[in-house]
């Protein structure tokens, strides 16, 4: 009854989709020069309908991807191009594979989305097979979450062979003597980390990074360069130049900050 | 007609001319992490961030290597990456063209080396990352030994710093461990009374 099951048991096989020499021929003479529209046959695989979305927005009169003679049509019979959301999930991975061998032979398969590609953020889930490559042969990826309409297009134009893929394969090697410059080093470091922290609190992360970059770019100038004006002169005058009431307010508590380490005292 | 044309002249064209020209994105918008691997310091904050584990790190002790890499194909452009980042090495770039006709093309790698420890002498940290440490710590330090120890400090693997403070503890004496440990007895006793002194009317 409780006898040892072997791993592989429970892990279901898939047989790999295979494609002939003569399709592969048709298919490249497809990629390189289509002379003509291509039908698109949308696939969802279990995606969460943003990469839909994305999609219809790409054929909209503002992206209007109709005007290479990219079209959506309703039946994989129609296709040229099968687009394939979602990260794959059990139940849907028949159901893909029927869109598969329904569509007519030649025909670009293309991975849309960060969980076509490989899964995205779904990519260790026990229900999916992560990513579209896992279950049919697949010629272009279009990574993003989602795909801008922009970036849909270009993804065609790369499919269809009329633009060149701009990504490449990098590797970095870390030269002799490489070092990370340190940021800021004529402010003292415990006084960088109270305007860093200052200003995450009041505008975020990305907002408050920029907002310290610039006030401590303000104060080494002035350390660099000291004019005719003084230090609080300094910032009140960045506080009068500056149009955005939030952003004055933030520059403000800076300069306090400032200046309450200027005077020794906790913040 | 005339009316109709009138009406589609002044709409102008809603198209844009994308694939023929640039696009123009927002001020904000979260396009392809460009990671600048020379001001990296391989500290693997972007690592423990990134919700999708797109960005994930290797160690190989026995090279003395740390491996960073990205996989554009899993990246859900949230920017966590570019918020943990402590030298701002990582940043989220307008660019949105990533479509590639082969998934190799997805990732990027960065590799750094491993400093050894500057006690047992095994690697523990990447290079760079005990360079900037140091230096961090050496600008706020108030003279040249303060530094030098600092220095050492941040060169020293956990293990044996573990057990340079066991071995400082147990060089302590257990008299003067005493002698502390009662010090500290009899001046929570006298705070004790002050309190009750200032609280009893």
């Amino acid at each position: 009854m409780n006898a040892p099951l072997a791993p592989n048991a429970l892990v279901a096989e898939m047989s790999p989709v295979s494609t002939s020499e003569q399709i592969a021929t048709m298919k490249t003479a497809l990629l390189k020069n289509i002379q003509r529209s291509a039908y698109v046959y949308r696939v969802d695989c279990g995606g969460c309908n943003g990469c839909e979305i994305e999609i219809f927005s790409s054929i909209t009169p503002v992206f209007d991807a109709e005007r290479f003679g990219i079209k959506v049509v309703a039946s994989p019979r129609h296709a040229d191009i099968l687009l394939f959301t979602g990260a794959v999930t059990r139940s849907m991975r028949m159901p893909a594979l029927r869109a598969y061998e329904a569509a007519p032979d030649p025909k670009i398969v293309v991975s849309y989305g960060a969980c076509g590609c490989t899964g995205g953020i779904f990519h260790d889930l026990y229900c999916v097979w992560g990513g579209t490559d896992n279950i049919v042969p697949v010629d272009v990826y279009i990574p993003g979450c989602p795909p801008t309409p922009a970036a849909t297009i270009h993804g065609f134009a790369v499919a269809l062979g009329l633009l060149e893929q701009k990504l490449k394969a990098e590797t970095h090697v870390e030269a002799a003597g490489e070092a990370a410059a340190l940021a800021h080093p004529d402010i003292p470091y415990a006084l960088r980390v109270r305007l860093e922290r200052e200003a995450r609190r009041m505008a975020g992360y990305r907002q408050g990074r920029t907002i310290v970059e610039e006030f401590m770019a303000l104060l080494e100038g002035h350390a660099r360069a000291p004019g005719a004006l003084t230090l609080p002169d300094r910032m009140t005058a960045a506080i009068a130049a500056e149009r955005d009431p939030r952003r004055a307010e933030i520059i403000g508590r800076l300069a306090e900050v400032v200046q309450r380490t200027i005077r020794g005292e906790a913040s | 007609m005339l009316k109709l044309l009138k009406e589609i002249l002044r709409t102008g064209e809603a198209t844009v001319k994308y694939p023929f020209a640039p696009m123009e994105v927002c001020k904000d918008f979260r396009g392809k992490p460009e990671h600048r691997a020379a001001d990296c310091i391989a500290c693997a904050a972007c690592t423990v961030a990134c919700p999708a584990n797109a960005i994930q790190m290797e160690t190989d002790t026995a090279a003395g290597s740390r491996t960073w890499s990205i996989n554009y194909g899993r990246c859900v452009f949230c920017g966590r990456c570019e918020e943990s980042c402590p030298t701002g090495a990582i940043r989220l770039s307008a660019d949105f063209e990533l479509a590639v006709g082969s998934k190799a093309d997805l990732t990027r790698k960065a590799v750094f080396t491993l400093a050894g420890c500057a006690c047992c002498g095994k690697p523990f940290a990447p290079a760079k990352e005990v360079d900037y440490v140091a230096r961090l710590l050496g600008q706020s330090a108030r003279s040249a030994e303060e530094a030098e120890r600092l220095r050492l400090t941040a060169a020293t693997c956990p293990a044996c710093k573990r057990a340079q403070d066991v071995h400082q503890i147990a060089g302590m004496g257990i008299a003067r461990q005493m002698d502390a440990g009662q010090m500290d007895a009899g001046h929570s006793e006298t705070e004790h009374a002050v309190k009750e002194r200032e609280t009893t009317p």
